[in-house]
C-alpha cells in the first residue's frame, strides 16, 4: 500500500489557487523529489500534506487512511514529519531539547527516553555539543537539528524543505549523504523540496514537478529535466 | 552534587519560613502573608506566561476565588478550609469553561480579553444585591482559625508551597518543554506532535486554581471582601511588576522579585503614603528598559557569556 496519496488536492486562497487538482502518490523507502520555479506551490504543498494548512477540496491518505483535515500535531503522531523552508529553532530550549520535543509528544516518550532517542539521531547526523543553546549553532548546524528534530517524531514520511539552502557544496554533499542513509535504515518514504539540481539528481528516485500550482510532470529526473514543459516552466516560454 | 547542595538549601529555608512565628509577632507576619500571597500570584501569572500569553485577569480569577468561598460559606454553610478547596476547584471549572472560548485569542488580545473578564466579575458580584452583598461586600461570620496570627501565617504559606511545588513540576517536567515550545513557535511545536490547545488549556486551569485557592485563603483570613478589594486591579499590577523585577519565566525570579518588592513596599509605605505606587510605577518602566530579562535574566546572560567565553579559549 502507498505511504502517501493525495487525490485532486486544492488550495486557494481567496481566488489565488497556490496548489491546483494535485495527485500523487509516495511509496515506501522513495526519495521524491518536488520541484518546480518559485511559487510554484511547493511548500504549500507541503503545508497540505502535514496539516499546516486545510486543503480546500480533494484528499489526503496516509497508509489508506482519510487525514484530509487532522490537525498537525495529530498526523505527527501518525507519522508524517517536515522541516521548513524558514528555519524555525526554538530559542529558548537547549538543542537536545529542541529535538527531543518530537519523541516526548509525537511518541510519547518519557523524557528520559526522549533524551536517549534525541542523543543517538544527533550523534547519526554529526550534531554535537547538544546542551549549547540555538543561538550558538552554525547554519549547518541548525539544519541538522531541525532534521534531528523532524526525525524524532519517528516518522514514515518525511518532508524536507530546502535545507540544503545556504549550505555550501561540501556541506550539501554531506547531508546528502546523510539524509540517503537514514531514509534507507529506516524504511521511510522522504519528499524533498530543493532548487540546487544537483541535489534532486543525486537524492531523488522520481520527481515531481509543480507550476502554478499544477502538476505538470512526474519521472526520474533524467527524464523529467528534458521534458519540454518543465523546460519552458524554468526558462520562460519565450522560445 | 550540585543538586543536593540546592535541595539543602530549599530545605533550610522552608524550615525558616515555617518557623517564622516563633519568632515574629502579628504585625510582621501579616506583612510576611501579604507578601506571600503576591509570590503566589506572581509564580501562577509566570507559569501561564512561559507559553507566551499575558494574562491580566490574575485579579478577576482571586476575586472570583474569594467570593466563591465566602459565599460558600455564607450561604451555603461550608466549612472554611473546605471552601478554600470548592473556590480553588470553582475557579478551575470556570477556567475551563472560558478557556475555550479565550485560549484561542494570542497576544494582545488574549491579554485585553482577560482584563476585560476580571472586570465583568466584578461588575456581576457589584450588581447581584441579594446573593453577593452588592458594593458593601461580604461579611464572614468568623475569620478562619479565629484569626491566629500563626495559624493564618501557615494557612497562606501552604498556599504558597503548593504554587512553588506545581511551578517547579512546570519546570522539571514536559510542561516546560510543550510551553517553552508554544512561546518560542507554534508551528514547530504543533509539527513535533504537541496539542498546543491542550497545553494552554491545562496552564490556564492550573494557574487560575491557584490564583482562586490565594483569594480564598485572603478572604477566610480577612473575614470580609468587597468587590473593589476582592478584584482590586493590584492582585494583577504588583504580581506582574514582581515577575518582571525578579525574572520571567522561572519559579524563582518571581519569588526574589516578591520579597524584593514587597519589602520595599512595607518601608516605603510607612515613609510616603501611597508613594510606593508610584516607586512601582518606576520600578516596572526602568526593568523594561533596561533589563528586561529581570534579575535573574541578567544572572543567567551573565554565565553564559562567561561560558561562551570559556568556550572560545578552548
Amino acid at each position: 500500500m502507498s505511504k502517501l496519496v493525495t487525490t485532486g488536492l486544492t488550495k486557494a486562497f481567496s481566488g489565488l489557487v497556490a496548489v491546483n487538482d494535485v495527485s500523487f502518490t509516495m511509496e515506501e523507502g522513495e526519495i521524491l523529489g518536488i520541484i518546480g520555479p518559485n511559487g510554484a506551490g511547493k511548500t504549500t504543498f507541503i503545508h497540505l500534506v502535514s496539516g499546516i494548512l486545510m486543503p480546500s477540496s480533494g484528499r489526503v491518505e496516509f497508509k489508506g487512511k482519510d487525514i484530509t483535515y487532522m490537525p498537525a500535531h495529530e498526523r505527527s503522531r501518525l507519522g508524517i514529519a517536515r522541516t521548513y523552508q524558514l528555519i524555525h529553532p526554538l530559542e529558548n530550549l537547549k538543542v537536545i531539547e529542541n529535538v527531543m520535543i518530537g519523541a516526548v509528544f509525537s511518541r510519547g516518550k518519557s523524557l528520559k527516553e526522549a533524551r536517549r532517542s534525541a542523543e543517538a539521531i544527533c550523534a547519526e547526523l554529526g550534531l554535537e555539543r547538544l546542551e549549547r543553546d540555538t543561538a550558538q549553532l552554525s547554519i549547518l548546524e541548525i539544519k541538522k537539528m531541525e532534521i534531528a528534530r523532524a526525525l524524532a517524531n519517528e516518522p514514515e514520511v518525511l518532508f524536507l524543505d530546502e535545507v540544503m539552502a545556504g549550505l555550501n557544496s561540501d556541506e550539501t554533499l554531506q547531508l546528502i549523504a546523510t539524509v540517503k542513509r537514514i531514509a534507507l535504515e529506516r524504511k521511510m518514504a522522504v519528499g524533498v523540496v530543493e532548487h540546487v539540481m544537483g541535489v534532486i539528481r543525486e537524492l531523488t528516485q522520481r520527481v515531481i514537478v509543480l507550476e502554478a500550482g499544477e502538476l505538470i510532470a512526474e519521472g526520474p529526473y533524467e527524464t523529467v529535466s528534458k521534458n519540454p514543459r518543465v523546460i519552458e516552466a524554468y526558462l520562460g516560454g519565450a522560445a | 552534587m550540585k543538586l543536593k547542595s540546592s535541595y539543602i538549601v530549599v530545605a533550610v529555608l522552608s524550615v525558616i519560613a515555617i518557623a517564622f512565628p516563633a519568632f515574629l509577632g502579628a504585625y510582621p507576619l501579616n506583612v510576611a502573608r501579604s507578601i506571600m500571597t503576591y509570590m503566589a500570584l506572581a509564580i501562577s501569572w509566570d507559569m501561564l506566561l512561559r507559553s507566551g500569553q499575558i494574562s491580566f485577569g490574575i485579579a478577576g480569577l482571586f476575586g472570583l476565588g474569594s467570593y466563591a468561598s465566602a459565599l460558600a460559606v455564607l450561604r451555603g454553610g461550608m466549612d472554611p478550609m473546605l471552601s478554600i478547596v470548592f473556590a480553588a476547584a470553582f475557579a478551575g471549572v470556570m477556567a475551563y469553561a472560558l478557556g475555550f472560548a479565550i485560549l484561542r485569542l494570542r497576544s494582545m488580545y488574549f491579554s485585553i480579553t482577560t482584563l476585560a473578564l476580571m472586570e465583568i466579575f466584578r461588575i456581576v458580584m457589584h450588581n447581584l444585591h441579594d446573593f453577593s452583598g452588592g458594593p458593601e461586600g461580604v461579611v464572614l461570620p468568623s475569620v478562619i482559625f479565629k484569626g491566629a496570627s500563626p495559624a493564618l501565617y501557615w494557612l497562606c504559606l501552604a498556599g504558597l508551597f503548593l504554587t512553588i511545588g506545581v511551578s517547579w513540576f512546570f519546570e522539571k517536567s514536559k510542561m516546560h518543554l510543550a510551553l517553552t515550545a508554544i512561546r518560542n513557535d507554534e508551528t514547530s511545536a504543533r509539527s513535533s506532535g504537541v496539542n498546543i490547545f491542550n497545553y494552554l488549556l491545562i496552564a490556564f486551569v492550573i494557574t487560575s486554581v491557584l490564583q482562586g485557592m490565594m483569594g480564598a485563603i485572603q478572604v477566610q483570613s480577612y473575614g470580609f471582601t468587597t468587590p473593589d478589594t476582592a478584584f482590586d486591579a493590584n492582585f494583577t499590577l504588583l504580581p506582574l511588576a514582581m515577575a518582571l523585577l525578579g525574572g520571567i519565566h522561572s519559579t524563582i525570579g518571581p519569588m526574589a522579585g516578591a520579597v524584593l518588592l514587597g519589602v520595599a513596599s512595607e518601608w516605603l509605605k510607612l515613609k510616603i503614603p501611597y508613594g510606593h505606587l508610584v516607586v512601582y510605577g518606576i520600578i516596572i518602566i526602568l526593568v523594561i528598559l533596561f533589563m528586561p530579562q529581570g534579575l535573574f535574566g541578567l544572572a543567567r546572560k551573565a554565565r553564559r557569556e562567561r561560558s561562551k567565553a570559556g568556550a572560545s579559549h578552548e
